[in-house]
């Protein structure tokens, strides 16, 4: 019993990451109908910008080794605000090198490109950093919270607390601001937003920025779960994939509905099989894709002939 | 001679590979020779896949792996003969080809993406975890090579070896692609329900392209397999999938040779910067990012478009003859006159609380033409979709010609007679006219798949009967001196005349025509009424939609009128002008209410 409750809460909490990155690809393809396959690394990216800041603050070099006493609050929220500033000009520049010149072309020439993009910032991050791992402890320290007898990280709270709220503030902001209706309209109809007056290309450069973040976030907070790796991108921008294909592409809240339900089905299917964990999750998603292609929230599109 | 440089310049290659065999004793070289051979034969067949049927896979290394280990389990646990463990690699790959077809079927775009990754990634757990049998990252050692005699391979056989295997793929890829394989993989391509409209079935046509694709990546697992005579599970990864995957956009997807010309580029290049791994991410990276926006068709494309212009005597198409004979159905194709054609009865369709067709039926007779008119909104070209099957009713039946076609698909119902035409065109664009034709030709080309891979004299000859066959089809409609056009380059009103000439290819008893004159300038229309009356003649029965009226009294023998979904009216033009139903229904009805006649009507 306490190890089911245990997975529900470790599934919460790897869930919200790949619900704020599900959410990224959201935006992106709800704007302009495609989205970053390089995400991963934008998290890998989000991950080092973080750890390299707080080492910095420590006075350690770029390149140090962290102990839980170097990373505090103030430190962490510093390297927080480096990650979403560098992880902005990484989306703005991702949007104008990889996106621009393939938006609304046939084929999924965008797919290369971003994955293209995606390898050099690996290759630059690994060319900084190397190839092992960087430790990154929690800010909120490493003891094990007690709910009656499963444990939870308190770093594990903080991964559901933030997507939560981010993903509230996101979705109050697309529902009732002006901003958010823009960018509704733009979705709907690039060209009937346009003549309405509202600046598309300013409207997409910020869905590519939201976006970028999102997954800089994402590669924060999970950090000092994982520790940061240049490879831990790749599986969890996959997943994250999934989890909006499952939830619906092109529906925030089903992005969000289907990060939450794969962290929680992956924690599950850990207790009872560890080794069983990515084969039954991909099976899964393609067994759900054959009865619903849309995914749980997504819209069917009817082709008119 | 000129015109066809690959009789000699396929033969001069092979034997400079060969030669070049004997030449290069340094086995680093050979291994290069070796790996983009492999390279090569597993783009080709994903070439199909991606560049023809236009199915993006990002799981192809599974593919490669089930090839890969069915080679190295065979031989290593069960001892098998090498030669027959390589078979059977292209087999399993193959079935693994439909695994993976089934679900893609259902989805496309990111969905589709998101499939084939989870296949290739569920492939990669398996060997990597199920170490019992895959033995995971320790590998499988003692994988027997293949081998002549007793003696196995040494590097330079097994270059010889794929030398005579990649000038076998591309020989095979080669004849399958330049003919109707070819024609209706680009169609499934461009525009799905065309194609199924003209009786390629888009189902089929996907799961070949799938197991084409798995087959030739399955036996390029098995040589890597047997040369190295070990596998492990670090052979299989995403990455390997992206890599496939470049090799065909970058050499230049829907070419025959852009798969070699990516598999030599990206080879050489991954030879070259193997001693910089870092720089070697660098140059991939810049290679996603950069080339398809410096080379939208790849590698191939720019070759081709460099080579058109040095050496523009290359590219002259076949030259298109000035006269053709006039195109007649076989008499056998024709039905008896006034015999009834199609009977639809109590036809019904709703979208939630919109019901385009409420119980329609309508009864067509052999030999004439018959027009479906209504305001805009009244469910005509919903009834045309359930004709033709690409809507399926909630309700009702229809029988075409004796046959229940209710429950039959569009490229079904295209193959027993009914052909038709969009009211938003959906031409194959990128195609040339005499190709769109030749596509329509689909379905009476009955030559099977192996004698088209094969490139058999008799699937050359019925190559040769169709096209003269579509040259006649577009001398009928006026298109001859087009045949060579791009069909996307032309004016509106010829890509409408081209619809219909891609239509009349499938023999059609029946033709549906929806809004054929939508977008024609008054001149074209007139013309259009004539070309009707020519095709009636030629004891084909029309269907059409159309709001010019001039056009619906002219050619219609018998008119059919809806509203909201119903039929109201039917009969004669003249019955059916005289029908107060139908006046208002067009222009609106005198209200007990106010007792005030709208202008239009007092107009009228």
């Amino acid at each position: 019993m306490e190890a089911l409750l245990q997975a529900v809460l470790s599934g919460l909490a790897i869930g919200g990451i790949y619900a704020l990155v599900a959410l990224g690809f959201n935006i992106t393809y709800n704007t302009t109908k495609t989205l970053n396959f390089g995400q991963g690394e934008f998290l890998v990216a989000g991950a080092f910008i973080a750890v390299a800041t707080v080492l910095l603050l420590s006075g350690k070099g770029y390149r140090g080794v962290l102990q839980p006493e170097d990373v505090t609050v103030f430190r962490y929220l510093v390297g927080f605000v480096a990650a979403v500033v560098v992880l902005g000009a990484l989306g703005v520049l991702l949007y104008y090198t990889a996106v621009r010149p393939f938006v609304g072309a046939v084929g999924l020439a965008w797919v290369m490109s971003t994955i293209g993009f995606g390898i050099i910032v690996q290759a630059t991050a690994l060319g900084v950093w190397g190839p092992a791992p960087l430790a990154m402890p929690s800010p909120l320290g490493n003891d094990v919270i007690r709910f009656g007898s499963a444990g939870i990280l308190p770093q594990e709270i903080l991964i559901f607390v933030v997507a939560v709220v981010v993903m509230v503030a996101l979705d109050f902001t697309l529902r009732r601001t002006k901003i958010g209706k823009a960018v509704r309209a733009v979705a709907h109809n690039k060209g009937a937003a346009a003549l309405m007056g509202i600046n598309v290309p300013m409207i997409v450069i910020l869905a590519f920025v939201v976006s970028s973040c999102l997954a800089g976030l994402g590669g924060l907070l999970v950090a000092p779960i994982t520790t940061a790796s240049v490879f831990m991108g790749l599986v969890l921008a996959l997943k994250a994939f999934s989890a909006a294909i499952i939830g619906g592409l092109d529906n925030p809240r089903g992005c969000i509905l289907g990060g939450f339900l794969l962290g929680l089905i992956e924690s599950l299917i850990g207790l009872w099989h560890a080794e069983l964990r990515e084969i039954s999750i991909f099976v899964l998603i393609i067994v759900v894709l054959v009865f619903k292609p849309e995914g749980l929230l997504g819209r069917r599109i009817v082709e008119k002939v | 001679m000129f015109r066809q440089p690959h009789t000699y310049a396929l033969p001069a290659a092979v034997v400079l590979l060969v030669a070049a065999t004997f030449f290069i004793g340094n086995d680093f070289y050979l291994k290069v020779m070796f790996m983009t051979g492999v390279f090569y034969i597993a783009a080709a067949g994903f070439n199909v896949l991606v560049g023809y049927a236009g199915q993006k896979s990002l799981g192809h290394a599974g593919l490669y792996a089930a090839g890969a280990y069915t080679a190295a389990l065979l031989t290593a646990k069960l001892g098998w003969n090498p030669w027959i463990a390589f078979v059977a690699a292209g087999a399993v790959a193959g079935l693994c080809g439909i695994v993976i077809a089934l679900p893609s079927l259902r989805v496309r775009g990111p969905s589709l993406a998101m499939v084939t990754i989870g296949f290739g990634i569920v492939v990669e757990k398996i060997v990597t975890e199920w170490s019992d049998v895959f033995a995971g990252q320790a590998g499988i050692h003692g994988v027997a090579p293949l081998s002549l005699g007793a003696a196995p391979f040494g590097m330079r056989e097994w270059v010889l070896f794929v030398v005579a295997l990649g000038l076998a793929t591309h020989l095979l890829m080669r004849s399958l692609l330049h003919g109707k394989y070819g024609r209706a993989f680009l169609a499934v391509h461009t525009a799905e329900v065309a194609a199924e409209s003209v009786g390629v079935s888009v189902y089929r046509f996907k799961v070949l392209a799938f197991i084409v694709s798995a087959v030739f990546c399955g036996f390029a697992g098995a040589l890597v397999a047997q040369q190295n005579q070990y596998i492990n599970s670090d052979f299989i990864n995403f990455g390997l999938s992206i890599f496939f995957l470049l090799l065909v956009l970058f050499g230049g997807g829907g070419s025959i040779y852009g798969p070699l010309l990516g598999a030599i580029v990206l080879t050489l290049v991954d030879a070259f910067l193997a001693r910089w791994p870092g720089l070697q991410h660098f140059v991939y990276g810049a290679l996603l990012l950069f080339a398809l926006y410096v080379m939208p068709d790849g590698l191939a494309g720019a070759v081709r478009a460099a080579g058109r212009k040095l050496f523009p005597k290359l590219h002259e198409k076949e030259p298109i003859p000035t006269a053709v004979a006039e195109w007649q159905l076989q008499r056998s194709e024709q039905l008896p006159k006034e015999a009834p054609l199609l009977e639809a009865k109590g036809l019904y369709k709703a979208y939630g609380g919109v019901v385009p067709t409420n119980d329609v039926s309508i009864a067509v007779k052999t030999g004439h033409v018959h027009s479906l008119i209504g305001p805009n909104g009244a469910g005509k070209t919903t009834l045309l979709n359930i004709l033709s099957g690409i809507v399926p009713p909630d309700r009702g039946s229809t029988a075409f010609n004796g046959v229940d076609i209710t429950e039959l698909k569009a490229n079904e119902i295209c193959a027993l007679g009914i052909g038709r035409t969009f009211q938003n065109l959906k031409l194959f664009t990128d195609m040339t006219v005499l190709d769109n034709v030749l596509v329509g030709l689909h379905p009476h080309l009955d030559v099977g798949f192996w004698p088209c891979m094969l490139g058999l004299p008799l699937a050359r000859r019925q190559e040769r009967e169709a096209r003269a066959e579509a040259l006649r089809i577009l001398a009928f409609l006026g298109l001859l001196d087009k045949a060579n056009d791009i069909a996307g380059d032309l004016p509106y009103g010829v890509q409408r005349r081209l619809e219909l000439a891609r239509a009349l290819a499938t023999h059609p008893k029946l033709l549906l025509l929806d809004e054929p004159a939508a977008g024609l300038n008054p001149q074209e229309t007139h013309e259009l009424i004539g070309v009707i009356a020519r095709i009636r003649d030629k004891g084909i029965t029309v269907l059409l939609i159309e709001h010019h009226m001039d056009l619906v009294m002219a050619v219609s023998d018998h008119v059919f009128v809806l509203d909201y979904g119903a039929k109201i009216a039917e009969g004669t033009p003249a019955q059916v002008q005289a029908n107060p139903r139908v006046i208002a229904a067009y222009l609106g009805e005198e209200t007990a209410e106010t007792g005030v006649v709208s202008p239009l009507s007092a107009v009228a």
